[in-house]
Order: structure tokens, then C-alpha cells, then sequence
């Protein structure tokens, strides 16, 4: 009962210095407020840069190739071969598909305009289904193009084709390197994966045995693989790791990157990141505690008549003490609530203009609330006590 | 019921020590009607304040009940004033943002009372005074002598077996001061409070049983 006359009294003091607690709760506004879209802001990042792995879904593995024969002069073996990739899936029961692909560069041009662009790619037919490269006009390479001078071109580069011809592309030649080519499809647009150093949008894709016969024989450097429904990547990942040690007699000659584990890095990194944010947010928290001290501290100056009444008519210390942190707390947590809408407006609004999914943090809320509660405590204890002992005797004399 | 042993108060102001009570010995009994008087200085209110338990005597001792009072357990003299004492002041002391209701009930807060028990029994202390027509007044729209009376509503609501009044009729005229003096008188009679009022007016002290008369910090006389 006494704590909800407490909470009573407290509004009722509150609202009747409006402008103190006006410029209080500002101060602690701000303060929650920079708390809170500062943790916010670093959820919506976190999940924005993850985004990227989830998409490349959790049944696929990244292979990495370190194995360069210069490096492992005891092996006799000169490089990781195409074929040797080729029958992973048919070594390693967990793996359904792989997916070599060699990058390189080349000059591109269409109808004598040279055309910039970022890369060629040597790919299988698994390709465009394990990275998720739609082919939204003709078709994709198949393992059959083997002999043929056919490429699929990404979407920019299908952009800047078709600024010079705009009808039937497909189907037209198009000269890579001092080879020409038939485009046969072209890809949609694709936003720029996580683990790949090239952008899909620039690049154009030819079979790669066949660009492998161009010259330019760059070495297989990159291999996806898709992981076989209801296998577990660690498995995965060990059956592959123990092939390529057979194969190359070496112990690090792949590397591999399992999304899965990345993602569980990445999130630990992020929470850090959040965390810190968060910390340089209390700063201005800290200011704002400050605020209601003063604030609270004025209020046990102008009030010492009020508290010398109560006490001598029954009120003990605590009961005094009480008084005075319900009030601090009320101000903290009225402040920590428009705080919380500031901050979660500020995310937002941020996440609006830059373009990332808005997402409400229900523990940034709640942290704002614990925080801005544990403000008026901390803040508040030191007036509520100094209000405590004042002495009844002089503060109804002076009254 | 109240015993006051060789009552010693002194200040410190600087170097000086200053004596403002030099050993008060005074036996009040249950439902005694007492007034305390005596020139401006001599130590009424210091006396009075320390039978209310809001200060403490540098030395002597102090029963009440038969309780020797101990000064160092803080919440039991908060305590012993929320339920057996009341205060009347001399400007009555009043939070001026709380309606009379609400600033009577305020010893009932500290004692735990139910907010509908607070009301119900701060009415009736208001009807008991006559004012509860105005329960919803705040103070600024009570004259003095109404805002006297709801100040001892409060200090009647928690049934205390004392009342201290310093002084209760120093800011009221006359007529309304001797309404206040009716008012402790019948509270007297009917219901045996024992009321210790100081006053500078002869006419206050003539209606009282007994009269102690202070000076320079010693009681000087009695009168019955
Ligand atoms: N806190 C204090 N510090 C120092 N001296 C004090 C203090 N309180 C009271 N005194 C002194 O004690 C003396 C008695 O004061 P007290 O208020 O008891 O007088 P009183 O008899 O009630 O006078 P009045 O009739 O004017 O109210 C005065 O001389 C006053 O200056
Ligand atoms: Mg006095």
C-alpha cells in the first residue's frame, strides 16, 4: 500500500514541478534513446550482414583450395584435377553435388564494342542450382557444352549488350578474349554474395572444360558443395577434408567454410559490436542519471518541510527514503519509455534510408527498461537518503 | 503516563554551549488537560518537541507509559509517534498539495492502512471536527481556523493518547481560537486524550487543569 501511495505521490510531485521534470526526462530520453537505437541499429546490421549466409542456405559448403604442388615439394601430384572433384560426390556419401568453378579475367566485346567486365567464370551445369544463379531468359551451361563456344552472360553485362543491340540477344555472337562466343541465356540480377570475390552481375559464364582449353589455364580454386538432405555439415565437411588427404597425401590442402559456423562466429562478433554501441550509448545515459539526481536533489531542498511533517507524524527513514527513489524511478522509467520510442524510431528510420530491414529488438526494449529502472535506483538512492536524514525538528522549524 | 526526569537541553553554537533546558522534572498523568507558558525563549517549544519524540535531550531520561524512551532505534520512535501521538501546529503545517482528506490521512500511510480504511477513518475524523464538507478543499481554500481544524483531525485520526499543540491558537482571532479550545476540551472529556497545549494567552491556560509556567528553561510554577 505504501509503495502505490508512494507511486501516487510521486506523480503528483512530478507533475507539479512540470519543468524540472520536463528537462529531466529529456535528458533521460536522450539517454535511453541513444541506448536504444544504438542496440538496435547493431541488431538490424547484424541481421542485414547475415542475411547473406542464411541465403546461401545451410546445406552448402564452401571448398577452398590451398594445395599448390610448389608448396608440398613431397608430393608428386601437380595439382588438384577437375576429374578428382568431379567424383567427390561418388567418394563422399554426405555430398550430393559439386560445383568447380574457375574465375579469371578476359577482354569482352559485342559487335566490335568492347565491353566492360568483371570476370569469366569456368562452371559446371551444377553451378547456376548450387549458387542460386537464376537464368531468366534462355538456358543455363550444361555439362554438354563441353565442345561448344557458349557462354550466359550475368545481368549487367546482359544490360550493357543490350544498350547496343535490344532485340535477340540470344543466340548472337560475342567475342571473349580471341574466341567467339554464342550467348544462349542470361542471368538475373543477383545481389553480391558472401564468400564470392566477384560480382555473378559482371561476369560471363562458359563451360570449364572448355575454358579451361582457352589458354589461360587458371587453377581450381573455388568448389561449392551442396550437402545431401538430412546430413549434418560436420560430416560433410570431415568426408571431404579426408578425400582431399588421400588425394593429395597432404594435410591442409582444402579449406573449408561452413556457413553454419560462420553464421555462430559471426553472430558471437556481432553481439560484441553490439555491446560496445550499447556502451558508448550509456555515456549519454550517464548524463541523463545525472539530471534526475539534480532533479531529485532540488526536490529534497524544496520539499525538507514536507519531509520533517512526515516524519513526525509517523514516517520512518525507509518510508522517507522510499518516497523519494519511487519518485526517481517513476521519472527514470517515464523517461526510459519515450526513450525506448525514440530509439526504436531513430533505427528505424535509419534502416528506411539506408534500405535494411527494419526488425524491433525485444531485448534492446527490455534492457531499456532494466537500464533506465537501474538509473533511477542508482540515481536516485543518493538524494532518497539525503532526504532521509534530514532532521524533522530543524525542517519544521525553518517551515 | 508521561515522566520527564531532570530534562537537560543544550546547543552548540561554535565555541559556546548554550543551555536551553537546565533540568525539567514534570509528571503528566492520562487525560490531563496541560498548558505550558512562559516569556518567548524560555524552551516551551524545545520542551515540547522533545516529549514529542522529534528531539532528543542531551541528557536526563524520559518515560512514557512507563516505556523508557531510547533514542537510538530511530524507527521505533517514528513508531510511537505515528500511533501515540498527534502534533497540532501553530501554522498548521499542511501539504498544500493534497486535499484535507489526503493530509489527514497521511499517518495512516505509515501505519499500513488500506487506502478505503485511510478514507473511511479520515471522514470521520473530518466530520468529528466539522469539516468534512470540505474533504476535497485543498488548503489554500480553507481559512486558518478551518485548516486548524482539519490539522487536528489529523493529528486525532490515528487515536493517539496525546496531543501536542504548540501554540494552536497563536495565528487564529479569538472566537475561532476559543472554537480550537472548545474543540481540545471536549476531545479531553470525552475521550480522555491527554493534551499538553502551550500558549501565551491567559485565556487558553484559565481553561486547562493545570498550568506550567517555564522560565529561562526551568519550570518556574504550577498552578492546578
Ligand atoms: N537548533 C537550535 N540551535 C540553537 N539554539 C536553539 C535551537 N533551537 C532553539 N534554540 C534556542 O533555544 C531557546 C528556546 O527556544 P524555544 O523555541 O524552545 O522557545 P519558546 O519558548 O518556544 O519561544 P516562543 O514562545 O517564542 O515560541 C531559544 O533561545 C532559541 O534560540
Ligand atoms: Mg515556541
Amino acid at each position: 500500500m505504501i509503495i502505490k501511495s508512494n507511486i501516487k505521490e510521486a506523480f503528483r510531485s512530478l507533475y507539479s514541478s512540470k519543468q524540472r521534470t520536463i528537462l529531466a526526462l529529456i535528458g533521460i530520453i536522450i539517454g535511453i534513446g541513444a541506448v536504444i537505437s544504438m542496440v538496435s541499429i547493431g541488431k538490424i546490421v547484424q541481421n542485414e550482414s547475415l542475411k547473406g549466409f542464411k541465403a546461401l542456405g545451410t546445406d552448402i559448403l564452401t571448398i577452398q583450395n590451398n594445395y599448390s604442388p610448389q608448396k608440398n615439394p613431397s608430393s608428386n601430384k601437380s595439382d588438384i584435377r577437375l576429374k578428382d572433384i568431379l567424383y567427390i560426390p561418388s567418394q563422399c556419401d554426405a555430398i550430393e553435388k559439386v560445383s568447380p568453378f574457375i574465375v579469371s579475367g578476359d577482354s569482352v566485346s559485342f559487335k566490335g564494342k568492347k565491353i566492360e567486365s568483371g570476370s569469366i567464370i569456368g562452371v559446371t551445369e551444377s553451378y547456376f542450382e548450387i549458387s542460386k544463379v537464376k537464368i531468366s531468359k534462355g538456358r543455363a551451361i550444361s555439362d554438354l557444352d563441353k565442345y561448344y563456344n557458349f557462354c550466359v552472360l550475368g545481368n549487367n553485362i546482359y544490360e550493357k549488350v543490350s544498350k547496343i543491340q535490344i532485340d535477340n540477344i540470344i543466340g548472337e555472337k560475342i567475342k571473349i578474349g580471341r574466341n567467339i562466343f554464342i550467348i544462349i541465356g542470361f542471368a538475373e540480377k543477383k545481389p553480391l554474395g558472401v564468400f564470392s570475390f566477384f560480382d555473378i552481375n559482371e561476369s560471363v559464364f562458359i563451360e570449364i572444360n572448355r575454358f579451361m582449353r582457352m589458354g589461360n589455364k587458371g587453377e581450381i580454386s573455388n568448389i561449392t558443395a551442396k550437402i545431401k538432405p538430412g546430413v549434418d555439415q560436420i560430416t560433410a565437411k570431415s568426408q571431404i577434408i579426408d578425400y582431399f588427404k588421400k588425394l593429395t597425401k597432404a594435410n591442409n590442402s582444402v579449406n573449408i567454410l561452413n556457413p553454419e559456423e560462420i553464421i555462430a562466429q559471426m553472430e558471437k562478433q556481432m553481439q560484441l559490436y553490439t555491446l560496445f554501441l550499447g556502451a558508448i550509448g550509456s555515456i549519454s545515459l550517464l548524463v541523463g542519471g545525472v539530471g534526475v539526481m539534480n532533479v531529485m536533489l532540488v526536490s529534497v531542498t524544496e520539499r525538507s518541510k514536507e519531509i520533517g511533517l512526515r516524519r513526525a507524524l509517523g514516517a520512518r527513514r525507509k518510508d522517507i527514503r522510499g518516497q523519494f527513489l519511487v519518485e526517481a524511478i517513476t521519472l527514470s522509467i517515464i523517461g526510459g519509455i519515450f526513450g525506448i520510442i525514440l530509439g526504436v524510431g531513430i533505427s528505424f528510420i535509419i534502416a528506411y534510408f539506408v534500405k535494411w530491414d527494419f526488425l524491433i529488438s525485444y531485448n534492446a526494449i527490455a534492457l531499456g527498461v532494466i537500464v533506465s529502472s537501474a538509473v533511477g535506483i542508482f540515481f536516485g538512492l543518493y538524494p532518497a537518503h539525503q532526504a532521509s536524514k534530514l532532521d524533522p525538528i530543524v525542517t519544521l522549524r525553518t517551515g | 503516563m508521561l515522566e520527564l526526569k531532570d530534562i537537560k537541553k543544550s546547543y552548540k553554537i561554535g565555541p559556546i554551549e548554550l543551555e536551553v533546558l537546565k533540568g525539567i522534572s514534570l509528571f503528566i498523568d492520562k487525560g490531563e488537560l496541560l498548558s505550558i507558558m512562559g516569556p518567548s525563549g524560555c524552551g516551551k517549544s524545545t520542551l515540547m518537541n522533545i516529549i514529542g519524540l522529534l528531539d532528543k535531550p542531551t541528557s536526563g531520561s524520559y518515560l512514557i507509559s512507563n516505556n523508557q524512551i531510547s533514542y537510538t532505534d530511530d524507527d521505533k520512535l517514528s513508531n510511537i509517534r505515528n500511533r501515540k501521538i498527534g502534533f497540532v501546529f501553530q501554522n498548521y503545517h499542511l501539504l498544500p498539495k493534497l486535499n484535507a482528506l489526503d493530509n489527514v490521512s497521511i499517518p495512516l500511510i505509515y501505519r499500513g492502512d488500506k487506502k478505503q480504511e485511510r478514507r473511511r477513518k479520515s471522514l470521520d475524523f473530518l466530520k468529528k471536527v466539522d469539516m468534512h464538507t470540505r474533504a476535497y478543499h485543498r488548503p489554500s481554500e480553507l481559512s486558518g481556523g478551518q485548516q486548524q481544524r482539519v490539522a487536528i483531525a489529523r493529528a486525532l485520526v490515528g487515536n493517539p493518547s496525546i496531543i501536542l499543540a504548540d501554540e494552536p491558537t497563536g495565528a487564529l482571532d479569538t472566537k475561532i481560537g476559543d472554537e480550537i479550545m472548545n474543540l481540545f476540551k471536549k476531545l479531553n472529556k470525552d475521550e480522555s486524550i491527554t493534551i499538553i497545549i502551550i500558549t501565551h494567552d491567559p485565556n487558553i491556560a484559565k481553561e486547562c487543569s493545570r498550568v506550567v509556567y517555564m522560565k529561562d528553561g526551568l519550570i518556574h510554577d504550577h498552578k492546578i
